[in-house]
């Protein structure tokens, strides 16, 4: 057996993926591919130039049709009949992987671009007390806002944060009886519209004087949206702890409890910090919670309890309204702040999962 | 070797005299906890539903059938109809739009795209995914409905027989065409991304005997990839069909609220949202009973999206039980 082993050559893995000896294309595919691609871009590109019809109509009404036509034939050329649905789905690929880029390269080029125009130190700084529409730019900023949203997101955060924990732990290490129900329940509750946790707050702190209309209402709210979205990935990285590490600290004596806080949930952390990022880029950019619960507040506001307090969303929301340039501007401004908080918790959230785990 | 101390569930613990004190107490607090969810669900069906009664009381069942917001008559009267007609007919116009295109994409991204574009479509998605509704809703008021409208315009000139693109009053503005689009768009990276994690569990070896057997792409699409993923797709969906039924702000911005139900004309100015009137309407409440209509009118919002999401669950978990 050993001398077997010893005398075959060792198997590579790249050996093991299997080729495509038959995805080679002939000549005449790459032509007519070739031809099928440029000829109706020549064609739009002509029929844009010398007729003044709208890009919208010329794409859809001249340029779809003949692109499809062209990859047809481009098909048929490489695989006969059956080449032509291909080339359709490949052409309907392609364009609906464009459009997708198109819209996002479109959103992000517009937020950049025109808060940039906002941007300068004071604006990130400064509050917008005494701040009219129509004051220049010069004056007043979104530092309030920024603040608003920190201490929002945060006491939410710390508010949902036990509680999504709990739920995966319960789902993936007690594993309960009711692990089906608590399951069901958290997918329910995910899809709860972010205007009617707004109205539940409303309803149950504020129309009962519990609460004013404060950062710890719209925390609540936020925390109701955030739940979900913790409890569902966090479940995800305790499911990828090994077997092994729980049965080993077992055998070592330790309780069930200790298990779990001394082992399990250190061994997935980094995956945790992940769900809340997540959970936290989920609500960062919510409107309508803050609008029911939080309203509108020019000054500076640090006591989470007493006064209404503006955010990124409530801000943006407001300035748009206003019917002068500068509070739009100012408007672009909050949004490319809020796209960057946005960025930032992705990016950190990419970098974590990508990173390799450890043995 | 007996394992039977470790393979005992945790649960269980709580009952064996054995059963260490920490342990139970931790046992408890724990499943205490994970029933938070259900307890704010049904925190959110009371007390909305304490404020949605006496609306439904006062104002009978035309509350539900009837178009109007009359807040200073006597009596007052309302009837959210239109909105929720309007409502759904959004969800629905961005369901046409962001089914196909984001079935493509997810296409493209597990069978089409070579490994390395894949993993950068699946950034690109999922950052999509991650930008916040207000942001889409200022991009879409300045930058998409100035071209839409010229769309329309079009559709209206070529397609105008259709009743569908009928428009009589020559305003493009504030369609459910262009608050449609929107939700689409903010569908597509949704349904993308269960779309594409579905197709990628597409067990290979299939995949492989499929092509080795000479089908086409098409064929393989149609007979060895959907049927396989049809129900986690179709559970996408109806997750992307919740989100665009709660959509708030983005709708917001680029869709004007008539209270008259408008049918079919979706590219004539005005349309419906339950969402979107409450937080329209908050502002500017006469009153304590408007405050109250609202809260009703967010309940069947709730309730709405609450089956929506159940089916979609339980399609879902149908499809993963029928696989396993």
């Amino acid at each position: 057996m050993t001398m077997l082993m010893s005398e075959s050559p060792p198997v590579l893995e790249k050996d093991l993926e299997p080729t495509r000896p038959w995805s080679k294309r002939p000549a005449s595919f790459w032509w007519a591919a070739f031809l099928g691609s440029v000829v109706p871009l020549a064609i739009l590109g002509a029929l844009y130039l010398t007729t003044d019809l709208a890009v919208a109509l010329l794409l859809i009404a001249f340029y779809l049709p003949m692109q499809l036509i062209g990859a047809g034939l481009a098909g048929y050329f490489a695989k006969g009949k059956h080449g032509i649905a291909d080339s359709a789905i490949i052409v309907f690929a392609i364009g609906a992987t464009a459009l997708s880029a198109i819209i996002l390269g479109s959103m992000l080029l517009t937020i950049i671009v025109r808060g940039i125009a906002a941007f300068r130190p004071s604006f990130i700084i400064q509050n917008s007390t005494y701040i009219s529409p129509s004051t220049p730019l010069e004056y007043g900023g979104i530092g309030h806002a920024i603040l608003g949203t920190f201490l929002i997101v945060g006491i939410a955060t710390i508010i949902s944060v036990p509680f999504g924990i709990a739920t995966a732990v319960y789902v993936t290490e007690v594993r309960g009886r009711a692990v089906p129900y608590v399951r069901f329940f958290v997918q329910a509750m995910s899809g709860v519209p972010s205007v009617v946790a707004g109205l539940f707050v409303l309803t149950v702190f504020i129309l009962t004087g519990v609460l004013n209309t404060s950062a710890m209402a719209a925390a609540i709210a936020y925390a109701i949206l955030m739940l979900p979205t913790i409890a569902r990935t966090a479940e995800e990285v305790l499911r990828l702890v090994p077997e092994e590490l729980r049965t080993g600290a077992l055998a070592l004596g330790s309780t069930r409890a200790r298990v779990v806080l001394n082992v399990v949930v250190p061994a997935a952390r980094t995956g945790i910090i992940t769900a809340i990022l997540l959970g936290i880029a989920r609500v960062v950019g919510e409107t309508a919670p803050l609008l029911l619960t939080a309203l509108k507040n020019d000054q500076t506001v640090l006591n989470p309890f007493t006064d209404p307090i503006s955010a990124l969303p409530t801000f943006i929301f407001d300035n748009v309204a206003q019917p002068y340039p500068d509070a739009v501007t100012r408007a672009w401004g909050a949004a490319l702040a809020l796209l960057i908080i946005v960025g930032v918790l992705f990016t950190i959230t990419r970098f974590i999962s990508a990173r390799k785990p450890r043995r | 070797m007996h394992l039977v101390s470790i393979e005992t569930p945790m649960r269980d613990l709580g009952k064996g005299k054995k059963a260490n004190v920490g342990d139970r107490i931790f046992n408890r607090t724990i499943t205490g906890a994970a029933f938070t969810s259900l307890i704010i669900l049904a925190g959110i069906t009371v007390f909305l539903g304490a404020k949605a009664v006496p609306v439904l009381q006062e104002q009978g069942l035309s509350f539900l059938t009837e178009t109007m917001w009359d807040p200073l008559g006597v009596p007052p009267e309302f009837g959210i109809a239109g909105m929720l007609y309007g409502s759904l007919l959004l969800a629905v116009i961005a369901l046409v739009i962001s089914v196909p295109v984001s079935l493509f994409l997810a296409v493209f991204m597990v069978f089409m795209a070579p490994p390395r574009v894949s993993k950068i479509l699946t950034n690109l998605v999922d950052l999509m995914a991650a930008i916040p509704s207000v942001i889409i809703g200022l991009w879409a008021f300045y930058v998409l409905v100035p071209p839409a409208q010229e769309w329309q315009q079009l559709l209206n000139q070529y397609l105008g027989w259709i009743p569908l693109f009928q428009n009589e009053s020559g305003n493009f503005t504030g369609t459910p065409f262009i608050g449609g689009v929107v939700l689409a768009i903010m569908m597509v990276p949704i349904v993308t991304s269960i779309t594409a994690e579905v197709l990628k569990r597409t067990p290979p070896e299939l995949v492989n005997a499929a092509e080795s057997l000479g089908c086409s792409m098409f064929t393989m699409l149609r007979y060895v990839a959907l049927p396989f993923g049809r129900g986690g797709i179709v559970g996408g969906v109806m997750l992307g069909l919740g989100r665009a039924l709660g959509e708030t702000i983005a709708v917001f911005f680029v869709l004007k609220l008539v209270f008259d139900i408008n049918f079919y004309q979706i590219i004539e100015s005005g349309g419906g949202s339950v969402a979107t009137l409450i937080v329209s309407k908050f502002g500017e409440t006469n009153g304590e009973y408007e405050v109250n209509v609202l809260l009703a009118s967010g309940f069947f919002l709730f309730l709405m999206t609450l089956v929506v999401n159940a089916i979609a669950n339980l399609i879902v978990a149908r499809t993963d039980r029928l696989k396993s």
